[in-house]
């Protein structure tokens, strides 16, 4: 099962939940399962452009985006990328 | 009964609450913690909050409450279609509907479009006729956006709905947002080669009065204006009291037309109170004159007022509420007379709104 990690703002939008354990092939289908998939997508299907999604520790950008491949034993984080107040 | 104001911040909603007299105020929140809540209401026709929540990370929102806030749920599928080439970047107004059409809402945002629920917030249709506008190329972004910041519904004329778009101008739909006319005329574009063009005012913000139907308020870039035709014709109404013609927020009493309040603000390139105090101004003769109403505001000040940064309630003697980019929340229940800091120390407060609880 992949793990995904979710931050503070995105847990609570989540229904309370950090975690989630799935089956998924790719880095999108993990992401899509999630509820809050909404506020990671924007309405046209892009990653939204200031979430960092980070498997096992590398950002998605240095491996194959989201369709980088997942063989169940990952964990996904994902990391709102924004600086300032 | 229970009076509530809210006040949408920078990071999140805060409830101050009060009985009737509104002379003791309690404060819950944050609510939606993190969230940038540009707008807030409580729906009068069931009670239900409804919020417009932003974050520079996960997008835009509307999200809605039955329970005064203890719990949230997310609009579905918000945003604008793929052919659109748009992406909603923020929402910025909701606006209940009519009382017999207790499912209808009405939500404005950046850039520049309109959506409406008919399922009381669940889900949200984008209104074409604003997305496609003829004289949409001539609209051009204001500071904060090319945004659907004012939208408000005709008294006794459902069917009717006004909306402001910075800066595109203030438009009328008389058949329930299928189609829109620039309502413009009389309303200066200074800073445009054409001074007076059909549309690319800078409209700050406009308000239809709840009692007297076709009579419109507006603080706009560029003046204070009044129209009593439903937006046709509009009448500059400041250099008669107003130490400035610039500002943003906007107030008026349910129980007499003639009475507005606004918040002068220095100009364009400095936007913070006029004359180094914090001063709200009235007119109780339609806008012909104006005086200052501050008793108990601070007189050294030097703060910011947003569109969103005025309420009046639906009460006698009229209740008004004021919030500030320093954080402050201020409340005068004489109609502006005397004024209290019923808040401090928020975060930044991007918008004011009231309701009752029964």
């Amino acid at each position: 099962m992949v793990v995904v990690l979710l931050p503070a703002l995105l847990a609570t939008e989540a229904g309370g939940r950090a975690q989630f354990e799935l089956d998924a092939r790719t880095v999108e289908q993990a992401l899509r399962q999630l509820p809050i998939a909404d506020l990671v997508f924007d309405e046209h299907g892009a990653l939204r452009r200031l979430v960092n999604v980070y498997v096992d520790g590398t950002d998605i950008r240095e491996r194959d985006g989201l369709t980088t491949t997942l063989d169940g034993s990952e964990t996904l984080r994902l990391v709102g990328a924004i600086a300032g107040g | 009964m229970t009076v509530a104001v809210l006040a949408g911040t920078r990071k999140g909603l805060f409830v101050l609450e009060s009985e009737e007299s509104r002379t003791d105020w309690q404060l819950r929140g944050p609510l939606l913690e993190g969230w940038s809540i540009l707008h807030a209401i409580v729906d009068p026709r069931d009670g239900a909050l409804h919020a417009c929540a932003n974050h520079p990370v996960y997008g835009a929102t509307v999200q809605r409450s039955d329970d005064r806030g203890e719990t949230w749920t997310r609009a579905e599928e918000l945003g604008l279609s793929e052919d659109s080439e748009l992406t909603l970047a923020r929402t910025w107004h909701v606006e209940p509907g009519p009382p017999e059409r207790p499912g209808e809402l009405w939500l404005g945002g950046d850039p520049a479009c309109l959506f409406r629920s008919d399922d009381g917030g669940r889900t949200w249709e984008a209104i074409r006729g604003v997305l496609e506008h003829p004289t949409r190329d001539r609209w051009m972004p204001g500071a904060g956006g090319l945004i659907c910041h004012s939208i408000q519904v005709g008294v006794h004329e459902p069917e009717r709905v006004y909306i402001g778009i910075s800066a595109a101008g203030t438009f009328r739909s008389n058949d329930r947002g299928e189609t829109w006319e620039p309502a413009n005329s009389g309303v200066a574009a200074d800073f445009n080669p054409d001074p007076n063009p059909e549309v690319g005012q800078c409209v700050h913000k406009v308000l239809a009065h709840p009692g007297r139907a076709d009579r419109l308020w507006q603080q706009n870039h560029c003046g204070v204006y009044r129209s009593d035709d439903a937006g046709r014709t509009w009448e500059r109404l400041d250099g008669n009291g107003l130490p400035s013609d610039f500002g943003f927020a906007l107030g008026l009493d349910h129980r007499d037309p003639d009475v507005a309040y606004t918040v002068p603000m220095i100009g364009a390139e400095n936007r913070v109170v006029s004359d180094g105090r914090l001063g709200v101004y009235r007119t109780a003769d339609g806008g012909q004159s104006w005086n200052l109403s501050a008793g108990g505001l601070p007189e050294h000040a030097w703060v910011g007022v947003l569109r969103e940064g005025m309420a009046s309630d639906q009460l006698d003697p009229l209740g008004l509420y004021l919030g500030l980019q320093s954080g402050s929340v201020f409340a005068s229940r004489d109609g502006g007379e005397r004024w209290t800091e019923i808040a401090a120390y928020l975060a930044p407060v991007l918008s004011v709104e009231t309701g009752v609880w029964s």
